[in-house]
């Protein structure tokens, strides 16, 4: 105690003797009565201390050692030394940016705290992609992914960029030299200035190819278009002005083109006179088929013959030649149903197919110009350049490489070791080319085969501007200074084409000299979208620039070949057929090492961390296949032996879907990873290891294993509503011709009531108690349009990021332990009716209605905490930790929690989340959830949001920390919080506009409104738990 | 001094004098334990050790090794801590409710009983604790002054009632087990040789000297303990179902809960009873004091209780198909039930507490120590389902189908309860050795109304008349 | 009891109905049975000995009205007074409304109060408490034997007792120089 040196921490103490008293006097109001004794000089050096001095020391010690054990732990903290002004603590900071790895495309706005990147939230301004799907919500948490790679690496072991840039620079002028191709293999490149990059990159060299390769291919559909309009592109879509959808395999609510629909085709779907009739032609049990008025079972090996009858139908109708065709699809009648409603609308009418098949575009494209549809609903003068690729090209690319012509090879975005495993040995005619490098985040498939790897930016510590489509333009900018060393695409082909400058300047000078006339930079960047109604001179990059091989075909076009081909398909198909789809979660796998998207539960399956063979019961029952619960509830499954050609993938789980077509089976891709990280390694099976080739379908031997036992993680046991009014349902003639509720109780939206004295009385009136006031101050409530909800999850990721929701990994979500305070429930409509409850045994009865229909309707219902003002969660806990608050939200004060779970059992609606472990710190149990487990990617976490300690209760808050933000801001500015002022996270990330939150004291408010409608009740209303939130009837077209 | 009519048959055997009652209570404490004895002991020491083992496994890992989860957040834990409780109420239940009226053959085994009582309650009164997320700010669950001012407890919920109901319940209980200990400890004390027994049970006794005075205010309080713990012994198991009953879920949601939970209570108390006195008598050779009649009267109070928890049943089976409400159809009671996944554990519960119970009404067989003691377990087994059966099937199977979920145990789980069991035993098993385990003082005073002996001198003096 | 200036005679008996009897005819010969050991309680003993009643149940009543008044203090104080909350919707406006969720707790603490405090009282009463030593004069009181304690005025002739608790059915008659030696 004697010692009197002086410490400093950190230079600008050192350079800044004050800062320290400074510093002190923030810390304490009033200085630490430490002086009296310790300053006392001769007490302290002439050792004589006496028993008080002794006992003082006791004291301060025991006293400053309680308080360091204090339960909230202290991390240390480095101060800015020089403080960016635009950071102010506390405050969050929005940048406008833009994100595309060659699949995905979205323009976002991105939360910053302290200049940590935490949230993705939607673009609003934007008019294409301006929303963040389930994958992009979660795309913030792969910034601190640890297992990024770090540096550049040659080999295994990392350099600097300075030896990497002189070494790929040498091997590809070498191979020049030698006379060999310089190839540059990408996904789609929709960046004007990437554009000019490659270009110059690509002068350098006499034999230069620029191959590009979608995940998944798109390749005969491009070629179709390319046959039809002569330009190679997909056209735009127009989902909002159709009121007649068909779609012929085409998750267009999940992954199909890249353009993202779902908000336009919700406008549609509002009920009324012109709410859209949408039919689903499909094999697997797709999102999209789960959200249409009529879903049909239809073989993809069918697809084409049934198109090609859908074009007869019209065709007859229009009075024009029909196409003569062999045989009948098995869904002939609901086609010429399907015919008759597209005529019906006319060019209001949208007919859409999915795979990859050019026949089948070729009778879409004529579908949709017979109708009037094109210049419609179908934008071909606004062309799509998300999709690309050019399979045609990879395979020579392959064939080159193997023949040795390839010297050297620059891969970004494209990953064909992985996604084209099953289509042609590319690893093995990598091992060829002299000079292989990857520009990539990871050392994922293709690139453990290259020598170099660059170390790729994150999209939030990168520049570029995007080309989408024609007259879309948006910007990404960074949000962070790069966590690692890592250097963007379009910067290594500059530096290795010796182009000077930043690729920042390069963009803003193309923008400014060619676009923005008007705008300024500074404008569009805040903005992040540009939408030009000319295409415009600066960045008119063509992708046709890409090589695309002679893909087009004279007679393309012809119908009558494409009548045949369909035809002659349809014929042949006769064993099983496998359907690759993407996962809401996963998709194609870019952004699968993050273990909120491998938890986010399949919309349909709601099984996660896994993908797996979705199989018919018919099939199931044939193969001698199952699923089965443990005793503990989890789910089972036998498994199969899959084989297409020589390509075989083994043991491959088996999931019984209903609604899956009999003689289908379904595979997602994206799973099945190597050399991308702790969480995605390992998971499921890659799909695309089987020679599909460039459709998304083939036929497939399956070899079952009815032996074999595959745990599954699904949070979900039970199919059906059991009868019970949990999703309410009615059709859209009802919904307008007849009364919501009536006197004789047939309404199709009767609210449960009471018999009391004073008569027939509501819920909410049939109480013992005098009630607490809810009028006055705010009264927050949510409203749910189930008509509204596709079922996608974004709303579920965005919750789990904005409100630090643990994920626990596959062991604990199959021990029904998963954390979601936002869950998508799924139910599907059983074949029990009335008249088969009278003649089958009350164990019969639940039995049946357990079951799912074979061909069942799908229902969505988003569940969060209902925050019940007769809350039963709240009465029952014995310390008070859950109380109600004046503006009618359930509360839960986590420090008083003592864990006793009650309020888990009593709630209803089993909404609330137990801590059943310490789910941060504790690496040993939960290291896949690296977003609490590892420094790197606690800095995802939101600062305005407790992480839960063990064994305390949690659950939705309704984003408390976004009310509290709205209300301050309302205070500063001395305003009543206006309307839309305070969103909460799942409502900002719900594009289609599913979820409204708000003041029901706001009489302007739009929950108010929604409140008062017909279509609203109450989630299990009879229980008389009052809940805030309230949910919309779902209203379907049916014909 | 009364006589008693001598029809009712004695309940005490044998030519017993004061003496011999004094002698053969205080044999076990005077003689060295049998090789049995400590076989059984040790095997409940380990288990209780296990147990312990398995609690701190819990505290330091988090409830997660236990196989609960999102939607079934108790199981084992709750179902113990009621199975514990409930038989915890045979024992106040004999010495005050048949003190208040004035049942005399209760005296022989009030003792035994009561202890039980206690004991089983330290078990029960564990897993309301130990069922914490976090057990170490167990004591926010008491009114305390803190740090935080207006920060009090809910005394809204019934967790907190129970809090209340067993702390009373168990504080009570062990005050009036030991006022009537005192004589008997006294009666030790002066017959003690070895001079450390002599001490402690002269520490233990306070110095009890039978003073008449003393002895009359020992009866009034007896008899108002009594009175004061007959409310009280019904009010805890009406105040544990209602932590059911108060709730929201659909089979816990029921009105009937507290008289059943009360008779159910008695019921597995009696046959716990019965099962620890049939080992009793026959290892500390007692059977002149717990006879055929004991286990005979007790297996009548089997057969009632039994009988109200199979009406309750019953009720419960009709009202969840009458009431129409299809959020009834899987309760733990219904037909859902019998034909579910959790069927097994349905028909066990129907055939351990409904049917077994019937041979009781054989005469041959409530009197066979053999077949009452069969049964006394099988019934025990039976009061264990049924608490399983209410808490898990009720909630595996709640309104939203999308949150069933279903329940298996870990090892820790089960490890848990067999640790309660022998952490039971070895209380019981040393209570056995050291404590009179019969109110001798109590007993002398109905020697000669109800004494084999007495009783025939009593009827040859008639007859000489 | 045993003093220089009275004499105490005790007398053992073998039999508590003998001993009741005894009692009676010591008292009405006048003489003033000071105190009576015995194995278990005799029934009518204190008639006998002309014991007054105990008053042990009514402290118990006031001792279990003290609980029922602290639980509702107690209620009243933390959740209406403090800090009233909307917990589930109850009404914690006036403690009247909020009663019916606390007569658990009040019941519970009546039971706990009366209890207690009566055993608490009784133990004070008879001064009794943990390694208090040994008050019986002779130890085979608490096995089979009864110990009546007889003090005789000085005008009382001591023998005349004895004579009369011999035939009263005693086994054993002493004076208290050897009981106390």
């Amino acid at each position: 105690m004697a010692d009197k040196k002086q410490y400093w921490r950190g230079i600008a103490e050192l350079e800044n003797p004050g800062l320290k008293e400074q510093l002190g006097k923030n810390e304490f109001r009033d200085p630490l009565p430490t002086d009296e004794f310790l300053s006392d000089e001769n007490a302290l050096h002439n050792g004589q201390t006496s028993r008080r001095d002794f006992l003082k020391y006791m004291g301060f010690t025991t006293a400053a050692a309680t308080l360091a054990a204090c339960e909230s732990p202290v991390y240390e903290s480095v101060p800015y030394v020089v403080a960016p002004e635009e950071v102010i603590p506390g405050l969050a900071n929005y940048y406008a940016t833009s994100y595309f790895d060659g699949h995905d495309y979205a323009s976002l706005l991105i939360k910053t705290r302290e200049g940590r990147p935490i949230k993705v939230e939607n673009n609003k301004m934007a008019k294409l992609n301006g929303s963040a799907n389930a994958r992009l919500q979660g795309s913030v948490l792969n910034l601190y992914d640890s297992s990024r790679l770090q540096a550049p690496r040659k080999g295994s072991e990392s350099i600097d960029w300075e030896t990497l840039d002189a070494q790929v620079i040498d091997g590809l002028q070498k191979a020049d030299a030698a006379g060999k191709q310089v190839v540059l293999l990408t996904g789609s490149v929709i960046s004007p200035s990437a554009q000019k990059v490659i270009r110059k990159f690509g002068k350098q060299f006499k034999q230069f190819r620029h191959v590009v390769v979608d995940p998944l291919s798109y390749s005969e559909k491009l070629r179709a278009w390319q046959e039809a309009t002569g330009k190679r592109a997909l056209p735009l879509y127009h989902f909002d002005k159709a009121r007649a959808i068909v779609s012929f395999g085409a998750d267009f609510l999940g992954d199909w083109v890249g353009q993202s629909v779902s908000s336009d085709y919700a406008k549609t779907r509002v009920p009324g006179k012109d709410m859209s009739r949408h039919l689903q032609f499909e094999a697997n049990l797709s999102l999209t088929g789960s959200n249409a008025d009529q879903r049909y079972k239809l073989k993809a090996s069918e697809t084409g013959l049934a198109l090609a009858e859908l074009y007869n139908a019209i065709a007859q109708a229009k009075g024009r030649p029909t196409l003569n065709l062999k045989g009948k699809s098995s869904q002939y009648q609901a086609v010429q149903k399907a015919g008759k409603e597209l005529l019906k609308a006319g060019a209001k009418a949208l007919v859409v197919a999915g795979g990859n098949n050019a026949d089948w575009e070729h009778l879409v494209i004529a579908i949709n110009k017979m109708l009037g549809a094109e210049g419609n609903t179908v934008n071909v003068e606004q062309r799509c350049f998300l999709r690309q690729g050019s399979d045609q090209a990879l395979e020579n690319l392959t064939a080159d490489m193997k023949a040795g012509k390839v010297g050297g090879i620059v891969l970004h975005n494209a990953n064909p070791a992985y996604h084209r495993a099953g289509n042609l040995a590319f690893k093995e005619a990598l091992q060829k080319v002299n000079t292989r490098v990857a520009i990539t985040p990871k050392a994922n498939e293709t690139a453990q085969a290259c020598d170099f790897l660059a170390a790729e930016s994150h999209y939030l510590e990168s520049w570029n501007d995007f080309k989408p489509a024609d007259g879309h333009y948006s910007l990404q900018q960074p949000t962070i200074q790069r966590v690692y060393d890592t250097r963007q695409f379009e910067e290594c082909l500059m530096r290795w084409a010796g182009m000077v400058g930043s690729y920042r300047e390069m963009i803003q000078n193309s923008w400014q000299e060619g676009m923005l006339r008007d705008r300024s930079w500074k404008e569009v960047l805040h903005d992040g979208v540009f939408a030009a109604a000319t295409p415009l001179a600066g960045a008119t990059q063509e992708p046709a620039e890409q090589e695309t091989a002679q893909e087009a075909q004279s007679d393309g076009a012809n119908l009558d070949r494409v009548a045949a081909s369909v035809s002659k398909m349809a014929q042949n198909a006769s064993g099983m057929e496998l359907n690759l789809y993407q996962k809401a979660g996963v998709g194609a796998g870019m952004l699968a090492n993050n273990p909120w998207l491998q938890e986010l539960p399949d919309p349909i399956t709601r099984t996660t961390w896994d993908n797996y063979v979705a199989l018919s019961a018919a099939d199931a029952k044939e193969l001698g296949l199952r699923n089965w619960n443990e005793s503990d509830g989890a789910l089972n499954g036998n498994a199969v032996n899959l084989t297409i050609g020589k390509t075989k993938l083994k043991e491959v789980p088996v999931i019984v879907q209903p609604g899956q077509t009999p003689g289908t089976i379904g595979l997602a891709i994206g799973y099945g990873r190597k050399g991308l990280g702790k969480v995605a390694d390992g998971v499921g099976l890659n799909a695309q290891q089987l020679s599909v080739g460039r459709a998304h379908f083939a036929e497939v031997e399956v070899e079952p294993l009815p032996e074999y036992k595959h745990p599954f993680a699904s949070i979900q046991h039970g199919y059906t509503m059991m009868g019970r009014e949990i999703v309410k349902e009615t059709d859209l003639s009802t919904f307008l011709n007849k009364p919501a509720h009536t006197a004789a109780g047939d309404g199709w939206n009767e609210l449960p009531e009471f018999g009391t004295y004073k008569g027939e009385q509501a819920p909410d009136k049939t109480t013992l108690w005098s009630s607490f006031d809810h009028e006055t101050g705010h009264m927050w409530n949510m409203s749910i349009d189930l008509n509204m909800c596709t079922g996608c999850g974004a709303c579920v990721v965005a919750c789990q990021s904005e409100n630090n929701v643990p994920a626990v990994g596959k062991e604990e979500v199959r021990n029904f332990r998963d954390m979601h305070w936002l869950r998508i429930d799924r139910y599907y409509s059983s074949e029990v009716t009335e008249e088969m409850a009278e003649d089958l045994s009350t164990a019969e009865l639940y039995d049946q209605m357990e079951k799912a229909a074979d061909s069942p309707s799908v229902y969505f219902q988003p569940v969060m905490c209902q925050h019940c003002n007769h809350a039963p969660c709240e009465t029952v806990c014995p310390v008070a930790a859950t109380t109600h608050s004046s503006e009618g939200l359930n509360h839960m004060a986590y420090n008083r929690c003592i864990g006793t779970r009650y309020c888990a059992n009593n709630c209803p609606y089993k909404v609330r989340r137990f801590n059943w472990f310490e789910y941060h710190n504790n690496q040993e149990r939960f290291d896949v959830n690296y977003s609490m487990n590892e420094d790197m990617g606690k800095m995802v976490l939101n600062p305005d949001v407790t992480v839960r300690s063990r064994g305390v209760m949690e659950k939705c808050s309704m984003c408390i920390q976004r009310i509290q933000l709205g209300k301050l801001e309302a205070k500063k500015n001395g305003v009543p919080v206006k309307d839309g002022q305070v969103q909460t996270a799942c409502q900002s990330a719900c594009d289609t506009g599913a979820i409204v939150f708000g003041d029901v004291n706001d009489k302007e408010s739009k929950v108010f409104q929604l409140k008062g409608d017909d279509r609203m009740y109450h989630l299990l209303g009879e229980v008389g738990t009052q809940p805030s939130v309230f949910y919309q009837v779902k209203v379907t077209n049916k014909a | 001094m009364h006589y008693e009519a001598p029809i009712r048959r004695p309940l005490i055997t044998g030519d017993k004098s004061y003496e011999d009652i004094t002698r053969d209570v205080s044999r076990p404490i005077e003689t060295n334990a049998p090789r049995s004895w400590w076989i059984v002991f040790s095997i409940a020491l380990l288990a209780f050790l296990w147990g312990i083992g398995c609690i701190l496994y819990t505290i330091g890992d988090g409830i997660g090794v236990w196989g609960l989860n999102k939607t079934i957040g108790w199981a084992w834990d709750i179902t113990n801590f009621v199975w514990w409780v409930g038989i915890g109420h045979a024992g106040t239940l004999i010495s005050a409710i048949l003190l208040l009226f004035r049942q005399k053959w209760r005296m022989s085994i009030n003792r035994s009983a009561e202890a039980m009582t206690i004991f089983s309650v330290i078990q029960a009164a564990l897993f309301p604790l130990i069922h914490m997320g976090r057990p170490w700010l167990a004591y926010f669950v008491f009114p305390l002054p803190n740090q935080f001012g207006s920060l009090w407890v809910n005394f809204n919920s019934p967790l907190l009632w129970d809090v209340f109901a067993i702390s009373t319940y168990f504080s009570v209980s062990l005050v009036f087990w030991y006022v009537g200990l005192i004589p008997d400890f006294s009666m030790l004390r002066d017959r003690a040789k070895n001079p450390v027994q002599k001490h402690i049970y002269r520490i233990l006794s306070f110095g009890w000297a039978g003073r008449a005075k003393h002895w009359q205010r020992f009866e009034e309080v007896s008899l108002v303990l009594a009175g004061l713990a007959t409310p009280l012994v019904l009010s805890v198991h009406t105040i544990v179902s209602m932590d059911f009953a108060t709730s929201v879920i659909p089979g816990w949601h029921s009105t009937i809960f507290p008289p059943y939970f009360v008779a159910g209570a008695i019921f597995s108390g009696f046959a716990m009873v019965l099962t620890l006195l049939i080992i009793t008598r026959k290892v500390l050779h007692l059977e002149s004091y717990i006879t055929r009649e004991h286990v005979e009267l007790m297996n009548i109070v089997i057969i009632l209780t039994g009988g109200i928890v199979a009406v309750a049943y019953i009720t419960e089976f009709f009202i969840a198909w009458y009431s129409g409400s299809n959020y009834e159809d899987f309760v733990y009671m219904s037909w859902g039930a019998a034909t579910g996944p959790y069927a097994w554990a349905f028909w066990a519960l129907i055939i351990c507490n409904i049917i077994t119970p019937l041979f009781l009404w054989f005469r041959k067989v409530r009197r066979n120590f053999l077949a009452s003691f069969i049964i006394s377990i099988v019934i025990n087994i039976g009061m264990w389902f049924e608490r399983f059966d209410i808490i898990v099937m009720d909630l595996s199977r709640d309104y939203l189908p999308s949150s069933w979920a279903m329940f298996s145990p870990t090892f820790v789980d089960i490890g848990i309860f067999v640790g309660t069991i022998g952490f039971f035993f070895v209380l019981f098993l040393l209570y056995a050795r050291s404590f009179p385990v019969i109110a001798q003082a109590e007993l002398k005073t109905i020697l000669k109304s109800s004494g084999e002996n007495y009783k025939k001198l009593q009827a040859k003096e008639e007859h000489g008349h | 009891m045993a003093t220089d200036q009275a004499p105490v005679v005790k007398a053992l008996y073998d039999d508590d109905d003998v001993l009741l009897r005894g009692v009676k005819e010591v008292r009405e010969k006048g003489y003033n049975v000071s105190e009576v050991y015995s194995p278990f309680p005799v029934h009518g003993l204190d008639e006998a000995m002309g014991l007054k009643e105990t008053r042990m149940a009514i402290t118990a009543f006031f001792y279990g009205l003290v609980g029922l008044t602290f639980a509702s203090l107690m209620t009243y104080g933390m959740l209406i007074v403090d800090w009233p909350m909307n917990i589930g919707g109850k009404p914690s406006f006036t403690w009247g409304e909020n009663m019916p969720a606390f007569v658990p707790v009040m019941f519970e603490l009546t039971v706990f109060f009366a209890a207690h405090l009566m055993v608490w009282t009784f133990f004070i009463r008879n001064g009794l408490y943990p390694g208090k030593k040994t008050a019986n004069p002779d130890p085979r009181t608490t096995d089979n034997m009864f110990l009546m304690e007889v003090t005789p005025e000085d005008t009382q002739s001591s023998d005349e007792l004895l004579a009369l608790l011999r035939e009263s059915g005693a086994v054993e008659v002493s004076q208290n120089k050897e009981a106390d030696a």
